[in-house]
C-alpha cells in the first residue's frame, strides 16, 4: 500500500515538473497567441462603470468616437459622423452601417441608446461628464441627443471608455459584457486575467491574433520578471530600475511614450507669501527640471514648460522661463525679500513653506525632496508633509503652501476638463484657489465654443494666462513605459491616451 | 453541551459587534471617502457641488452612529451591501476571492509544516549541534527577510532562470508552489524555534524519563509522547498568529497576482470602499474565530491530560 502511494506521488510530481517546463506563452501550432500584462487589476469588467477600462483596452468593447493618437483629434469609430448645433446643446450622431454585437445582435440606434442610458444610470461620474438630458433614436442609424446645457466638447467626452457601447439586453456586465470589438471574452478570472479569442464577425478588419491573454499584475518587479521568463510578451509599465537589465536581454524592446500627464507643483494662492506673483515665479525658477527628469524618472520624462505638452494642438508657445538660483533670488528681491543670517526674509519674517506630497505616485515625494534641498540653498525652509489622499486633504485644509500633484491635462484630447477642474472657481481640483476673473472668463467662453480652432485658441489663451501668472508650476511630463519581446510581437503601439492596447492590428511573428 | 454552544454564540455576536464597530469607526475617522474615486476626478470634470451632492446622497455626511446603524441593520439581514466602486454585491466579491486565499493559506501551512517539523525536531534532538545552529540561522533569516523580496528571489530563480513554475497567476497547482513557498518559509522560522523549545521542555519531563526507564524505544518515546506533549503551545501560537498570516497573504497575493481576498482588500482600502472593507473584516473575524475554536477543541485531542481533567470534574 505504502509503495503504491509513494509511486503515485512520485509520478504526480514528475508530471507536474514536466508540465512546468513547457512554455505556455508560445503559440500552439499555427495559432497566434499573445500574453499581455497590465499594471492594474480589476474584479469587474463592467465597461460602463469600472474605471480600469479593461474591456476597451483588451479590444472587447468600442466607443462611438475615438482619439486619433497621431493628430490627437477625434475620429469616427462606431459612429460615422456627428453634428452639434445650438452651442453644442443638440447633437445628431449617425452610426456606422452593418455593425453587430459579438452575440450577433445588431448595433442599431435603439441598442446604442440603451447602452448610453445604462452608462448614465449606473455611473454618476459619466452622468456629470456627459450632461445628457435625453436621447432619441430618430431612425435605425441616427441618434438625437439633447444636453442639459451648452456643451461643445460633448463628442470628445464620448471617447471615455466608460461610454463603451454594449448590448445591454445581454446582461452580466460584470463578468461577460458583450461589445463590438475585435476580441471576444472566453473567460475571466476576477483580479487575475482575461482569456480572449478573435471575434470572427468583427465589422472592421479581423484581428490578426487568434487569442490573447490579458493578465494583471500590480507589482512592477514581477511584471519585468514575467517578460524575462517568457511568461509575458508585452508588459505595461515594467519597473523603471529594471529597464537596463531588460534592454540588455536579446530581443526585448522598451518603448517610452509621452502621455497627457503633467507632474506639477500646486501653489496655494490664498497663502500670504504666495499671493505675490514674484514669489511664485521665484519658486518656479528653483525647480531643477532636468535633474528631476534624469534622477527621479531616470530620463523617462521631459521637462515641462506648461500644463499642455507641445504635441497637443492647443499647446501655446510658452515663454522661456529662466531658471536657477540667481533668477530665483532676483524675483525674491523684487518681492521684497533679502537674505539675512542665511534666511530669506521680508520685514523680519523668514520665508518658510509647507509642502504636501503623497506616496501613491512614487516620483512625487522624491521631487519634493529635491525641491526642498534646492530651496534650502536659498535660505528658504521647506517643511515636507506626507498626506494620504491629496484631493481630499487639499480641499479640506488650507494650511499648506505647495503641493506635488499629478494631473491629466487632456485625457480625451480636449483641454476643457483640465481647465475647468483646475482653474475654474467651481472646479473640484482647483486647489490653488484660483479665482481670476480674466481666466474664468476665458474658460466660460471655452465652455460654449463649438469651433475646434476657436477652442484651441481659447485653451492656448488660458494656458498662457496660467503660465504668465504662475498659478501653478509645471515640473515634468512623465513617460509611459512598455516593454515587449521584439522577436515575437508585431505592431504594438503604445498610445498616449493609454486607452487602446489590444487591437485588431496587433500580431505575433 | 447546549449551554456551551449558546455561550459561544453569544461570544461570537459580541465579538463581531465589537470588531465591526471599531473598524467602522477607524475607517471613517481616517481621512478620505470614496466620493472622489466614484466621480473619477482624475479624468472627468466635476464641480465641488457635485462632490458635495454625492456625499450627501451616499450618506457620508450623516453622523457616524447613524451610518453604522444602517450598516448593522443590513448586516443582521446578512446583506453586506454593494461595493461603491464596482457596484457588485460584497458577498459575491469576497466569495470569489476566498478559494484562492484559502488555497494559498493551506499551501503555505503545508510548506511551513514540512520545514518546521523536521527542522524543529532535529534541532531539539541534536541541541547545540550544527543542525541546531543552522536551524537558528534559518529562523532569524526567515523572520528578517520580507516576503515580497523572498518572492522576487524565488521568481527569479525558479520561474525566470529554471522555468519550472509560472511567474504569476493562478492557472494550475503549479502556480501555487512559489507563492506558498514564499509565505511558508516566511512564517516557518517562528515555528521552528517554538517547536524546538517546546520539545526540549517535554523531553526533560518525568514521563519521558519513565518511558526510557521502561526501555521503550527512543523513536517511539519521541513521536508518541514527547512530540505530542509539545504541540499545545505551538497550536496556541498558531491560533493567535493566524491574523498575521492572513496579513502576509496580502503581500504575496499582490506579488504573484494571485486573485484572493487580500488583494481585493488592498484596493478597497485605497479607494475607501467601505462596504467591501467592512465585509472583509467580518469574514476575517469569522475565520479567526472558527480557527481559534478549532484550536480549543484540538487541545483535547493532542493532550490527553485535558480530557482526563474534564472527565474527573464531570464525575
Amino acid at each position: 500500500m505504502r509503495k503504491i502511494l509513494l509511486k503515485t506521488l512520485g509520478i504526480t510530481v514528475l508530471i507536474l515538473l514536466l508540465a512546468a517546463c513547457t512554455d505556455n506563452s508560445s503559440s500552439e501550432g499555427d495559432k497566434k497567441h499573445l500574453t499581455f500584462v497590465y499594471n492594474f487589476a480589476t474584479n469587474s469588467l463592467d465597461p460602463n462603470v469600472d474605471s480600469s477600462y479593461v474591456p476597451l483596452r483588451a479590444g472587447m468593447t468600442e466607443t462611438l468616437v475615438r482619439l486619433n493618437e497621431e493628430t490627437l483629434t477625434i475620429e469616427p469609430w462606431l459612429a460615422e459622423s456627428w453634428e452639434g448645433t445650438n452651442e453644442g446643446r443638440e447633437w445628431t450622431i449617425k452610426l456606422r452601417d452593418g455593425i453587430n454585437f459579438q452575440n450577433g445582435e445588431p448595433m442599431d440606434a435603439e441598442a446604442v441608446k440603451a447602452s448610453l442610458e445604462r452608462s448614465l444610470k449606473d455611473n454618476v461620474a459619466i452622468q456629470n461628464a456627459l450632461k445628457i438630458d435625453s436621447i432619441e433614436a430618430t431612425d435605425d442609424k441616427t441618434l438625437h441627443i439633447t444636453n442639459s446645457q451648452a456643451f461643445p466638447e460633448f463628442v470628445s467626452e464620448l471617447v471615455n471608455p466608460n461610454v463603451s457601447i454594449i448590448d445591454v439586453a445581454a446582461g452580466d456586465f460584470v463578468n461577460n459584457p458583450i461589445g463590438t470589438g475585435p476580441f471576444k471574452l472566453e473567460s475571466f478570472t476576477p483580479g487575475s486575467k482575461l482569456e480572449l479569442v478573435r471575434n470572427e464577425d468583427y465589422w472592421d478588419e479581423k484581428a490578426k491574433l487568434d487569442s490573447v491573454t490579458f493578465s494583471f499584475n500590480e507589482d512592477a518587479n514581477a511584471r519585468s520578471l514575467a517578460l524575462e521568463s517568457g511568461d509575458a510578451d508585452v508588459v505595461f509599465r515594467p519597473e523603471t530600475e529594471s529597464i537596463e537589465s531588460l534592454e540588455a536581454k536579446d530581443g526585448v524592446k522598451v518603448e517610452s511614450t509621452e502621455t497627457f500627464r503633467v507632474h506639477q507643483l500646486t501653489m496655494n494662492m490664498q497663502r500670504e507669501a504666495l499671493k505675490d506673483v514674484n514669489v511664485r515665479k521665484a519658486l518656479d525658477a528653483l525647480i531643477n527640471r532636468e535633474e528631476i527628469a534624469n534622477s527621479v524618472l531616470l530620463g523617462y520624462a521631459q521637462p515641462a514648460k506648461g500644463p499642455f505638452p507641445d504635441s497637443l494642438p492647443f499647446a501655446p508657445s510658452y515663454s522661456d522661463h529662466e531658471t536657477g538660483e540667481e533668477v530665483a533670488k532676483e524675483y525674491l528681491k523684487k518681492a521684497g525679500y533679502s537674505l539675512v543670517d542665511g534666511k530669506m526674509q521680508k520685514d523680519g519674517k523668514p520665508l518658510e513653506l509647507t509642502m504636501l506630497t503623497y506616496s501613491a505616485r512614487a516620483d512625487l515625494p522624491l521631487i519634493a525632496q529635491i525641491f526642498q534641498s534646492d530651496a534650502k540653498k536659498l535660505g528658504i525652509d521647506v517643511e515636507l508633509r506626507q498626506i494620504e489622499i491629496p484631493e481630499e486633504y487639499m480641499a479640506a485644509n488650507r494650511d499648506w503652501d505647495l503641493a506635488t500633484y499629478s494631473n491629466l491635462t487632456a485625457p480625451r484630447g480636449d483641454a476643457g476638463y483640465y481647465l475647468n477642474a483646475t482653474y475654474h472657481p467651481d472646479g473640484a481640483l482647483n486647489f490653488s484657489g484660483a479665482d481670476e476673473p480674466e481666466l474664468t472668463k476665458i474658460i466660460d467662453e471655452l465652455n460654449v465654443t463649438v469651433d475646434t480652432d476657436k477652442r484651441a485658441e481659447l485653451a492656448e489663451a488660458a494656458a498662457n494666462y496660467v503660465d504668465e501668472n504662475q498659478i501653478n508650476s509645471f515640473v515634468i511630463y512623465p513617460d509611459t513605459l512598455v516593454a515587449y519581446d521584439e522577436t515575437k510581437v508585431k505592431n504594438w503601439v503604445t498610445t498616449r491616451s493609454e486607452y487602446y492596447m489590444i487591437t485588431n492590428q496587433l500580431d505575433v511573428k | 453541551m447546549f449551554r456551551i454552544i449558546g455561550r459561544r454564540l453569544l461570544e461570537v455576536v459580541l465579538f463581531i459587534l465589537f470588531v465591526t464597530f471599531f473598524s467602522f469607526l477607524f475607517l471613517r475617522l481616517a481621512p478620505g471617502d470614496p466620493a472622489l474615486t466614484i466621480l473619477n476626478v482624475d479624468e472627468l470634470n466635476v464641480s465641488q457641488e457635485q462632490v458635495e451632492a454625492l456625499r450627501e446622497d451616499m450618506g457620508f455626511n450623516d453622523p457616524l452612529l447613524v451610518q453604522y446603524g444602517k450598516w448593522l441593520l443590513d448586516f443582521i439581514q446578512l446583506d453586506f451591501g454593494t461595493s461603491y466602486i464596482t457596484s457588485q454585491p460584497v458577498t459575491e466579491m469576497l466569495l470569489s476571492g476566498l478559494p484562492a486565499t484559502l488555497e494559498l493559506t493551506i499551501g503555505s501551512l503545508i510548506v511551513m509544516l514540512l520545514v518546521a517539523i523536521p527542522l524543529g525536531s532535529l534541532s531539539a534532538l541534536y541541541k547545540d549541534s550544527w543542525v541546531d545552529h543552522i536551524s537558528r540561522y534559518f529562523s532569524i533569516i526567515g523572520a528578517a527577510v520580507p516576503s515580497f523580496w523572498l518572492g522576487l528571489i524565488l521568481i527569479d530563480m525558479f520561474a525566470v532562470r529554471l522555468s519550472w513554475f509560472p511567474t504569476m497567476g493562478r492557472d494550475s497547482l503549479l502556480s501555487l508552489v512559489l507563492p506558498a513557498v514564499t509565505l511558508g518559509l516566511a512564517i516557518a522560522g517562528v515555528y521552528v524555534r517554538l517547536l524546538r523549545s517546546s520539545l526540549l521542555d517535554s523531553l526533560g519531563q518525568e514521563f519521558v524519563r519513565a518511558a526510557r526507564a521502561r526501555g521503550i524505544a527512543e523513536r517511539r518515546i519521541f513521536f508518541s509522547h514527547a512530540f505530542r506533549y509539545s504541540l499545545p503551545p505551538v497550536i496556541t501560537v498558531f491560533g493567535v498568529s493566524l491574523g498575521s498570516l492572513i496579513g502576509g497573504v496580502v503581500v504575496v497575493e499582490v506579488l504573484f497576482a494571485y486573485p484572493g481576498v487580500g488583494k481585493l482588500v488592498v484596493d478597497s482600502i485605497r479607494q475607501r470602499d467601505y462596504p467591501l472593507i467592512q465585509g472583509y473584516i467580518v469574514l476575517m473575524a469569522a475565520i479567526v474565530f472558527v480557527v481559534n475554536t478549532l484550536v480549543d477543541i484540538s487541545y483535547r485531542y493532542v493532550n490527553p491530560e485535558l480530557r482526563l481533567k474534564k472527565g474527573t470534574s464531570a464525575r
